[in-house]
């Protein structure tokens, strides 16, 4: 494969874009997390092309550790939602105003 | 064009299209079924950038694990009055624009390195001679054995965690 390593991390830096517009723009809280997730798929991208084109394993085994922090993150946060939903259903950030001075 | 260029552009352009469209789609479900589809693209991505279990990982962690238990969350929450709400808060076009300017920043900033140093070929790697798998192996369990033990404490707080927050308090008034 003859890709420059310039267009592997556009293409990290376009579904990261897409991620913060995601975590920014939705009320939902489960795509606000699912936002992330594509956040860190897209650093993983770039990981992984770092590795491929210096010829180091070390970029993957970061990968790696960042997939097993996506998984922990995962579930934190939904156990988190789930706890929220129990006091206040329907899992959307306009209705969380407890807090509001 | 070779081949594998093809399938990388199709695999890019896929995965972006995806993304899209599960940052945008009003129902939940079809959005975790299109982030499913941008994880399988992920890992074609992957598979090309020679890094297969990274692609093997990808598939069987995030798409198998953490999506399906994603997609339990959504079908075990009651979200029938989420189809009356707006999906975007007033703030979208601010959003939008953060979203535009790091794309922006991110293209100027690697065409200025990419003018500083303009090889970019592939390094003749260790991967090509033994295979990727057991070299990220020899990685995990040599140099970076002790982060990989710290991983897996990460985890373990994760599900005390994720099971202390879940668990229902019992009523003591």
């Amino acid at each position: 494969m003859t890709i420059p390593l310039n267009v592997v991390l556009g293409l990290s830096a376009v579904l990261f874009s897409i991620g913060v517009f995601g975590f920014l723009a939705r009320r939902n809280i489960i795509l606000m997390l699912i936002s992330i997730e594509i956040m860190l798929t897209a650093v993983n991208i770039s990981l992984a092309g770092f590795s491929h084109y210096s010829g180091d394993a070390r970029g993957q085994v970061l990968a790696l550790f960042v997939i097993a922090i996506a998984a922990a993150e995962a579930g934190i946060g939904l156990g988190l939602l789930i706890a929220l939903t129990r006091n206040k259903p329907g899992a959307n950030v306009s209705d969380l105003t407890d807090l509001k001075g | 064009m070779n081949l594998a260029n093809a399938i990388f552009y199709y695999m890019a352009a896929a995965s972006i299209a995806s993304a899209l469209l599960a940052v945008t789609r009003k129902n939940p479900v079809h959005s975790m079924l299109w982030v499913l589809a941008l994880f399988l693209h992920v890992a074609g991505v992957f598979l090309l950038l020679r890094a297969e279990f990274l692609a093997a990982v990808q598939v069987i962690v995030y798409a198998g694990a953490i999506l399906i238990f994603y997609l339990f969350i959504v079908m075990l929450l009651d979200l029938s009055g989420e189809h009356a709400r707006p999906r975007f808060g007033k703030q979208w076009p601010l959003a939008a624009a953060v979203g535009v300017i790091f794309i922006v920043l991110m293209m100027v900033s690697q065409v200025e390195s990419g003018r500083q140093s303009e090889d970019t070929a592939v390094v003749q790697s260790e991967a090509t001679q033994h295979g990727s798998v057991a070299w990220v192996g020899q990685q995990l369990f040599g140099p970076f054995a002790l982060p990989f033990e710290i991983v897996s404490l990460v985890l373990l707080a994760a599900i005390i965690g994720a099971v202390v927050l879940a668990r229902r308090r019992a009523v003591t008034t």
